[in-house]
């Protein structure tokens, strides 16, 4: 499932959902090219396939996931969408990483400077695109 | 010159001119109109006396928007609300902006810039009425909420809100009150600014700077006028310190009587870290008692109203305020609150401080109350568009849109009992439990015996509360000794992975938990030929009845599940969700001359009604215990310990007095919800309903009373007869789905 509609396309997100004791996840050295999203203590969504070695615990779960999709969206065009629909306060420092309920959404942020990449549980792309237009 | 005729504004149907930067009330005075007839107007925004709809808003303060050309300006019933808006349609989003602050400045007077500029090097934002930025309420949080022309904003401030809002003049009660031609003494001076001719003016209290007065002493006991609506005032009277009445003709009144603080936002934010400045700040003046007079504009309450009140025992603020609604109308007791705590401490009580006050200060539409506001979406699964394209009748269901049918349900029923069919089932509840604890805290949760289902194995459980109530029923599948997949229903999946994290959490246990619902699709292959499906489709070693395995089917990796809720041979394809469509298709393009063909829930809940597999929700109660639905083999009491089981224990001591019980009739289902007689008496009622082509008569779950113990065998439904028949209607001894 892909939006495209208005001028958003969604696209899935191929990576991998990785649960462990925090203290493994905090050890751990994810792959440099990619990005590692700390969805919880004790579970990390990293862009790229990930293996067992990486993650310090035997009774980790990692499992690749497409189960996000995301749309990278203008600076400017997306802040001011996140004025409209974001109740929390967003971080300063670029790039950075945030997640909250946007827009009534589960969503998760990657700010960088010029662009922020919007990312979703595909599930919820419809309404997401349907909100961000 | 420019030629261009003065701009206009259309009153009541008629169309008048104003002046570039006129406010609409300033128009409407040059014209000789008045929006609501009469009444002290105050220019300020506090008073109602000047309300009006405007472009089809409601209870607009019209001293405070700019008149615009062709600007539609209503007036509103005296004594009723002004109607709804004709047009109904959807209105655009609301929309809502969200700024982030150390401080926030409500009021941009000489006290709100100090407060402003004492702040330094802190974020602050200032809102100002007159900037466009009209503060209407503070929320916890905090919050505050300001409308704008272009939409609201909400602003959270993180440490301070300052209230700089200054003070509202005072308004006369006395009989006549409610003329035309009474004016503040702020108003006055802005009137006569503005060009408006306020002919031969009696000041009363301070008089107007700048506006030749007739200054008057004493106090104010009526004012005269024509009679009639939009009557004018004629005169006032006053009485001296000497006792002695005086009439003062006159065309209008200036009343300087006083200010009160417009504090009403600072009243509203208890508990939060909200400061007034200046004449906000302030205490006010406190005007003589009122003997007669309307009190209250908004909600037509005289001082005899008060007086009536008052003798009937509401003798606090509070109290009169509900009791008389003074206070509760268009301006929130701006106007009535100073008379309202005069007249109680005149009775012999301390000065009330005036009541609490809540948001909002203003009317807003329901545009501007919804701003920020979004409905609850409903997620949708990989294949949502393949169902849309295929024609499916979408609803919502179980918290999902979903299929209900593809427009030929029998045939899709057909379908699944005699050939091959795909449902798509992603939206069960999938999470993945692993550790060195897994076990022992399935073994906690669940009231079955975990510990004996083998690795490549899978049960059907029930998930009880504390209580022994069901919470929830799925699969519990065991991949390896530490490792286990969960399956919950669709509706209750948030409801039961918070239940298994907050107990692993309290129990201390050592799991990692991962919930899949979203990123997993699952495929239900069902019917006579599903397993010669998913042969073809590459599937070599087709696990057995509540077995799993994992495979690659149609070149997508899946997870199979060896389950059955229809009753026929059935193989849950779970897989990343990414790879649904891709998979649909194929094992649609491998079973087309199978007659394979996707089947929607209606199918799916005929289905597992035949069988007599409960849906957890619609055939359970919040009270329904394994014994009451007839559930007690999920259950072994002879754990040692699980959640719900000390509940059942003690709840089996008591006589079963109802249970769910599967019934079936001749002809047509009822309604579910239908209720159960049994002779004359009301035994229950039927909580699932369907029509069974394959048996040729209706068969239903529903609720049963017991008499004397016993559940009766012959009901009355929908007065037709029924019988007690025991589940499940199709296929009792499950040799199809074992093939």
């Amino acid at each position: 499932m892909t939006p495209q509609a208005r001028g958003f396309v969604f696209e899935r997100i191929a990576g991998s959902r990785v649960v462990a004791t925090p203290a493994a996840l905090d050890a751990a050295c994810w792959p440099p090219d990619a990005l590692a999203w700390r969805l919880a203590p004790d579970e990390v969504f990293v862009t790229t396939a990930i293996s067992r070695e990486v993650v310090d615990d035997p009774h980790a779960i990692i499992e690749p996931d497409g189960g996000f999709v995301g749309v990278w969206v203008d600076a400017g065009r997306a802040l001011d969408f996140l004025e409209r629909s974001c109740q929390w306060e967003l971080p300063d420092e670029r790039p950075a990483w945030a997640q909250g309920a946007v827009a009534g959404l589960p969503v998760k942020l990657w700010i960088e400077p010029d662009r922020v990449w919007i990312v979703v549980p595909a599930p919820y792309a419809r309404d997401l695109e349907e909100r961000l237009s | 010159m420019s030629g261009d005729p003065a701009p206009r504004l259309v009153v009541d149907g008629r169309s008048v001119d104003f002046s570039d930067g006129d406010t609409v009330l300033v128009a409407l005075l040059k014209n000789n109109l008045h929006p609501t007839g009469g009444g002290c107007l105050c220019l300020a925004g506090d008073c109602p006396h000047c309300l009006a709809t405007v472009d089809g808003v409601a209870y607009v303060r019209t001293c405070q928007v700019t008149a615009r050309a062709g600007m539609v300006v209503d007036s509103q019933p005296r004594r009723d609300h002004p109607p709804f808006p004709a047009d109904q349609s959807p209105a655009q989003n609301a929309v809502a902006r969200h700024l982030f602050c150390d401080v926030v400045v409500i009021g941009l007077s000489d006290s709100g810039r100090a407060a402003a500029a004492s702040y330094g090097g802190r974020r602050v934002i200032t809102l100002d009425a007159a900037a466009g930025q009209e503060v209407i309420g503070i929320y916890p949080g905090p919050l505050v909420v300001a409308r704008t022309a272009t939409g609201m904003l909400h602003v959270h401030p993180r440490d301070e809100i300052v209230v700089a809002t200054g003070a509202a003049e005072i308004q006369p009660v006395a009989p006549g009150n409610n003329l035309r031609g009474l004016v503040t003494a702020r108003a006055a001076s802005r009137l006569h600014a503005a060009g408006i001719d306020l002919g031969r003016v009696v000041a009363v209290g301070v008089p107007p700077p700048g506006v030749d007065t007739e200054q008057i002493d004493g106090k104010v006991i009526r004012f005269d006028g024509d009679d009639g609506p939009d009557a004018r005032v004629r005169a006032v009277v006053v009485r001296d310190g000497a006792g002695v009445e005086h009439r003062i003709a006159c065309d209008t009144v200036s009343l300087g009587l006083g200010l009160q603080p417009r504090d009403a936002l600072a009243r509203m934010a208890g508990g939060m870290k909200v400061r007034a400045v200046g004449s906000a700040a302030g205490h006010g003046d406190v005007p003589p008692c009122p003997k007669s007079g309307a009190v209250c504009h908004c909600c037509d309450v005289t001082v005899r109203d008060l007086e009536s009140a008052y003798e009937r025992g509401f003798h606090e603020l509070e109290l009169v305020k509900r009791a008389t609604l003074a206070g509760t109308g268009a301006c929130q007791g701006t106007t009535c609150v100073p008379h309202l705590r005069s007249f109680l401490a005149s009775r012999g009580g301390p000065l009330p401080a005036p009541f609490t006050a809540r948001p909002v200060t203003r009317q807003l539409t329901f545009l501007e109350a919804s701003a920020g506001a979004y409905h609850r979406a409903t997620p949708r699964t990989a294949l949502d568009d393949e169902h849309r394209r295929g024609g499916a009748v979408m609803d919502r269901l179980g918290g999902w849109w979903r299929p209900w049918t593809y427009g030929d349900a029998l045939g899709e029923y057909w379908a699944v009992r005699e050939a091959v069919s795909l449902g798509d089932v992603s939206t069960l509840g999938k999470l993945r439990v692993s550790g060195p604890d897994a076990l022992e805290l399935l073994e906690r949760l669940y009231p079955t015996k975990v510990s004996t289902i083998s690795p490549g194995r899978a049960r059907y459980a029930l998930l009880l509360d504390d209580r022994g109530y069901v919470l929830d029923d799925g699969m519990i599948c065991r991949d390896t000794d530490t490792r286990f997949t969960l399956t919950f229903t669709s509706g209750g999946s948030s409801t039961a992975e918070m239940w298994v994290r907050d107990w692993a959490e309290t129990w201390g246990l050592d799991v990692r938990i991962l919930n899949q619902t979203m990123s997993v699709g699952a495929i239900n292959v069902t019917g006579p030929r599903a397993t010669e499906l998913l042969a073809r489709a590459g599937l070599e070693d087709p696990p057995k009845h509540l077995h799993h395995a994992t495979a690659t089917i149609a070149s997508v990796p899946c997870h199979i599940f060896r389950l059955s809720f229809t009753g026929e041979v059935s193989y849950e394809l779970h897989h990343s969700s990414a790879h649904s469509v891709t998979l649909w298709r194929r094992l649609l393009d491998f079973g087309r001359d199978l007659g394979c063909r996707p089947h929607g829930l209606e199918t799916l809940l005929r289905l597992r009604l035949e069988k007599g597999h409960i849906v957890v929700g619609q055939d359970t109660d919040f009270d329904s215990t394994p014994r009451r639905i007839n559930h007690e083999w999920a259950v072994k009491l002879e754990k040692p310990d699980f959640v719900g089981k000390q509940a059942l224990l003690r709840t089996n001591k008591t006589a079963l007095d109802r249970q769910l019980a599967g019934l079936a009739m001749d002809g047509p289902a009822p309604h579910e919800g239908a209720l159960i007689w049994s002779g004359s008496a009301h035994v229950g009622y039927v909580t699932s309903s369907a029509f069974s082509p394959a048996l040729g008569r209706s068969v239903m779950l529903g609720w049963l009373a017991l008499s004397e113990g016993r559940l009766p065998d012959d009901v009355t439904i929908d007065g037709r007869p029924a019988r007690r028949t025991p589940t499940p209607f199709y296929d009792p001894a499950g040799a199809r789905l074992r093939v």
